[in-house]
């Protein structure tokens, strides 16, 4: 008897783990064929880029799709990466535990937050197909690679292991393959092409993953190539300590009964991000807790009385606690310029802006929203933009409409910016694509299918900002090119136009060609300044000529001044004109004056660029009459960067803002300080003088 | 009477415009070419005339912007042009010009109605006729069929002399595009008035039922908007011959304006009003009356239909009350109705009954 009710229960447990995968396929990510075969190659790409972060190795990934049996819907997916592998002993821990991921109480930003990791490709496959997953793994202290095919025993949760062996892994050019880790199994699954698809999802991965080099090769064998942007790895993240702000009753808890503490002061200030000595004992002071008592021998009311001092809900001598923030170095942003790389690699496009938001913190949780816009000619005019949603690196492909980041996208008025949206409200409709990302310590979604982030006020309150800013910057993009349009046009009624009229015209009459000058002066009516910025494939510069015509009747004086990408590690070489430092990022030439039908030309080059970084530079005067192809230089907004910089580089040398204009013999006192009414007003966050550039 | 220059009077007027450019030039001014408003805002009853002729509105196009500095490159471009036709003793048609433009460069036009207007553009300000600068329309001219007679010089310069009704085919004397004295001489005829006509379908069934003989009557189809041609020899007949010249076409607003074009002038071409406008046509049908009075079939006036009604409330061709009441009429009943329409009563119904009870009403039948 006693044997059957063992077997009735080990069969109960068996049917148990298959049941409970069963019951909550949808939101492990296998609830249909397509989007099983999407979280197959999510689990493993991720796994594979999280392991080379750590590593600090720029991954190198391979993901190929294979159609097995049409029919019955047998699909084989391999991936390879060149990550640092895995020991032997190790591969059955990885691949056969569910939900025993060591992540689940590291507080740092991490891609594998979602879904329950490579074991439940695994599990699925060996449940739709009955076939085991063979895994070859290579590590760089050993000559060869460990193979085994990896099942899972339901009963046991724990990983099973055939065919283990040894073998020479050998690169596609006959190299010994240093190390890494190859993944095939077969599921029965289904493959599409649209907006959720196995493609799109590794697109959407190399934009926001600028350092990796991805290809795939999807069942018709074509071959999907997305290279590396960037030498750069992401920033290695630090876990922190939980922020008393952000911590549930139940964590608490099992923190008090875990902790090894011998006082209460002691325990706050070591384990908590943001708790000074002081704070510790105001904290413990406002729960009416004893400051040497033991963390073990804490009761269920006392836990209560802390979290609630925590929360300020208690509080001391009439007053909330104060705590210091988290540190906010635990997250990983992808940072503007990759993010404009990552964006330009996949999207053919002339006008790409980003912006990165300062880290805060939202109730205990460092977060930090970072946003993109492409624009121009590749995408369809007539459709809704395409939204680029992602939580810490990770691309987020289903239920756009229920998430924070598509609402925030749908709550500014994007008609202002030059984008169509009927009634000011929704997705807007252009020739551009959006992109959200989102990195925290503590993703909040809407729900287990990790897919659409959870409303959040402050969350939604920052990617608005950004998304402002960034509409602005679209708003000027677009306003530019037109008036370039415009600037274009007329040098060409000058330069060929007018020659043509006054040659033909005289040679109908039999006359002489008159003089031209008048003519065109009177025409143009008009300083104008024209710059050029090209990449030098000789030089590996970045050759840039800013020239101004004076199409006047009269003398004219300025000062030109021009952006360029110090902040990003340019140098400028070869600038003849001399000038001198603005502010960073901004250089000033002062130029002589200019005489009526006279140009100036100003050229320099930007070395330490690769191609494609810079690829326009904003040009700003001084001076009282209207520069066509230039702004006026926004005083305020100059020294409002300058007030940012001598903040940011406490104790450096600081320019000097006294300088500033001082002789500018043109300046007209009278003239409104700005024209740039629309001044960014988010705080402390001025830095896009370029608020992005043609691609 | 002949509005025609002679090729040394054209080539003068043509290097006025090319003058007026060069002189600014040299003073230092951005190039101009002045010419009258072609708008309706810019036509007037010429008392003298008897037709509507362009006002003293002068709009100066100057090359201060792109597009209007091109016009005056293309110009020069025709200028040249014409003059080397001239010179040559060739002609072209616009379309060939259109073509020939490709080889201008700068000066080339982006569409064909780019040139024709600039043909336009300078007929009126040199006052001389397209004709005198060798160019051609493409369309040829209308249609004419009943007993008269007339008289035009060949390919080779000999005169032929044909009867519209005894010498031609079903489909009728074909008007060529130069209508003038050195091509065509009115000879003799044997009617007692002109019914110019819209559609080729209406036009075939008069003559099918032998409506020109029945009623004594000259048959002109106008291919819609006429040509200027057509325009001219009904001009030239009505007061060569003093015969009086009724317009039968569908009854909508775009009819009105073929109408208006006949008998006042039409706006693009107010300058040469004088020689293409047979002021003493009358309109016969169809009217917005005569949709309800016949309970013709009907459409719906369209959103454009409509716009363009009102635009001719404000026309000054359309000022008199006969017009306004016609056109408000038709803007109550919100109906348009075709010439075809009539057929509802029989194919007969036009010519027996119809039209006798229109022309009856001018004193004609």
């Amino acid at each position: 008897m006693a044997g059957t009710a063992e077997r009735m229960a080990k069969n109960q447990k068996q049917v148990a783990i298959s049941e409970f995968f069963e019951k909550n396929k949808h939101f492990l990510g296998f609830d249909s064929l397509t989007r099983s075969l999407i979280t197959a190659v999510k689990e493993a790409v991720d796994n594979s880029l999280d392991a080379c972060e750590e590593a600090r190795i720029l991954p190198e990934i391979k993901v190929k799709i294979t159609k097995i049996d049409d029919k019955k819907n047998i699909i084989e997916l391999q991936t390879e990466d060149n990550g640092p592998g895995i020991p032997k002993r190790s591969i059955e821990k990885v691949f056969g535990q569910l939900l025993f991921g060591s992540r689940f109480h590291a507080i740092r930003q991490s891609r594998g937050q979602q879904g329950i990791g490579i074991t439940g490709v695994v599990m699925y496959s060996q449940l739709t197909t009955g076939r085991k997953t063979h895994v070859r793994s290579k590590i760089a202290t050993e000559t060869s690679a460990a193979t085994v095919d990896i099942g899972l025993d339901t009963r046991k949760n724990k990983a099973t292991k055939t065919n283990e062996g040894r073998e020479l892994w050998e690169n596609a050019d006959g190299t010994l393959k240093e190390h890494g880790l190859e993944i095939t199994c077969r599921m029965k699954a289904k493959y599409q092409r649209g907006r959720q698809s196995v493609y799109q999802y590794l697109r959407m991965t190399s934009i926001v993953n600028p350092h990796a080099e991805i290809t795939f090769v999807d069942p018709d064998g074509e071959v999907h190539h997305w290279a590396r942007v960037t030498e750069r790895l992401p920033r290695k993240v630090e876990s922190i300590k939980p922020h008393p702000h952000g911590i549930h009753l139940g964590t608490l808890q099992r923190m008090c009964t875990e902790s090894t503490d011998t006082r209460m002061t002691s325990f706050l200030y070591k384990n908590f991000s943001g708790v000074s000595s002081r704070a510790a004992k105001e904290l413990l002071a406002a729960a009416e807790i004893e400051e040497k008592a033991k963390p073990k021998s804490m009761k269920p009311d006392h836990i209560r009385a802390l979290l609630e001092a925590f929360q300020g809900e208690r509080q001391l001598n009439g007053k909330v606690v104060k705590l210091l923030n988290p540190p906010t170095n635990c997250l990983s942003p992808i940072e503007e310029l990759l993010i404009k790389k990552g964006l330009s690699k996949t999207i053919d496009s002339r006008f790409v802006t980003t912006m990165t938001r300062v880290p805060t913190v939202s109730q205990g949780n460092p977060y930090q929203v970072e946003v993109g816009l492409i624009f121009g000619d590749g995408m369809a005019a007539d459709k809704p933009v395409e939204v680029l949603r992602f939580a810490n690196r990770v691309p987020l492909m289903y239920q756009q409409g229920g998430c924070l980041l598509t609402k925030a996208i749908e709550s500014v008025d994007w008609r202002q910016y030059g984008l169509d949206q009927a009634g000011g409200r929704g997705v807007p409709k252009g020739p551009a694509a959006i992109l959200v990302h989102l990195a925290s310590t503590n993703v909040q979604f809407t729900s287990e299918a990790k897919e659409a982030l959870a409303d959040n006020a402050e969350v939604m309150d920052e990617v608005r900002k950004a998304m402002l800013e960034m509409g602005r910057g679209l708003r000027k993009h677009l306003e530019k090119k037109k008036k370039m349009v415009k600037v274009q046009e007329k040098f060409e009624l000058v330069n060929d136009i007018i020659p043509a009229i006054a040659a033909k015209s005289a040679a109908i009459l039999n006359r002489p060609v008159p003089d031209l000058a008048g003519s065109i002066t009177r025409i143009m009516g008009a300083v104008i300044a024209e710059s050029a910025t090209v990449w030098n494939k000789e030089t590996k510069q970045t050759d840039v000529s800013i020239t101004l015509f004076n199409y006047t009747s009269r003398a004219r004086a300025y000062t030109l001044l021009a952006s360029w990408p110090e902040r990003e590690g340019a140098v400028m070489e070869g600038n003849q004109t001399g000038g001198r430092k603005e502010a960073t990022g901004v250089w000033a030439w002062k130029l002589d004056t200019l005489e009526p039908g006279h140009t100036y030309t100003i050229t320099y080059s930007l070395s330490g660029l690769e191609k494609g970084d810079w690829t326009e530079t904003d040009v700003f005067y001084r001076g009282s009459q209207e520069v066509i192809g230039a702004s006026k230089m926004d005083e305020k907004l100059l020294e409002e960067i300058r007030r940012q910089e001598s903040r940011g580089e406490e104790g450096e040398d600081d320019e000097e803002p006294s300088e500033k204009g001082a002789e500018e013999e043109e300046t007209d006192p009278a003239a409104p300080p700005s024209q740039e009414d629309e001044t960014p007003k988010s705080g402390g966050q001025q830095t896009l003088m370029g608020y992005g550039s043609d691609a | 009477m002949s509005a025609s220059h002679t090729p040394e009077e054209t080539k003068i007027a043509l290097h006025e415009v090319v003058a007026e450019m060069y002189d600014k030039i040299v003073k230092g001014e951005p190039p101009t070419m002045t010419l009258p408003v072609r708008t309706k805002s810019n036509i007037g009853f010429d008392e003298k005339l008897g037709v509507y002729k362009y006002g003293k509105k002068r709009s100066v196009r100057d090359a201060t912007s792109l597009g209007s500095a091109k016009q005056l490159l293309r110009a020069l471009h025709v200028v040249e042009f014409i003059e080397g036709m001239i010179d040559a003793g060739k002609s072209s048609t616009l379309r060939e010009m259109y073509y020939i433009s490709e080889g201008w460069g700068l000066g080339k036009f982006s569409s064909q109605n780019e040139s024709n207007n600039l043909a336009e553009d300078l007929e009126v300000v040199t006052k001389c006729l397209r004709e005198d600068f060798k160019l051609r329309p493409e369309e040829d001219g209308a249609r004419m069929i009943g007993n008269l007679t007339l008289r035009e010089r060949n390919r080779r310069g000999e005169w032929m002399r044909i009867n519209a009704r005894d010498d031609v085919g079903d489909s009728g004397y074909g008007v060529p595009y130069n209508v003038e004295e050195e091509k065509i001489e009115l000879l003799e005829h044997d009617i007692s008035f002109i019914m110019a006509i819209e559609t080729g379908g209406m036009f075939d069934r008069l003559i099918e039922n032998g409506f020109d003989e029945a009623f004594n009557c000259g048959l002109v189809h106008l291919k819609g908007q006429p040509a200027r041609s057509t325009r001219r020899i009904l001009k030239r007949m009505s007061e060569e011959w003093d015969l009086p010249v009724v317009v039968f076409l569908d009854g909508d607003p775009w009819s009105f304006r073929i109408f208006a074009s006949i008998a006042y002038g039409a706006i693009k071409t107010a300058h040469i009003s004088e020689y293409l406008a047979t002021p003493s046509a009358s309109y016969l049908g169809i009217t917005a009356g005569d949709i309800e009075a016949y309970d013709l079939p009907s459409d719906d006036l369209s959103p454009r239909d409509i716009d363009a009604l009102k635009a001719e409330l404000s026309d000054p061709r359309f000022a008199d009350g006969w017009w306004q009441e016609q056109i408000n009429m038709m803007l109550e009943l919100g109906k348009k109705a075709e010439q075809q329409s009539l057929a509802k009563y029989g194919l007969d119904f036009v010519t027996d009954t119809y039209l006798p009870e229109k022309l009856a009403e001018l004193g004609l039948a």
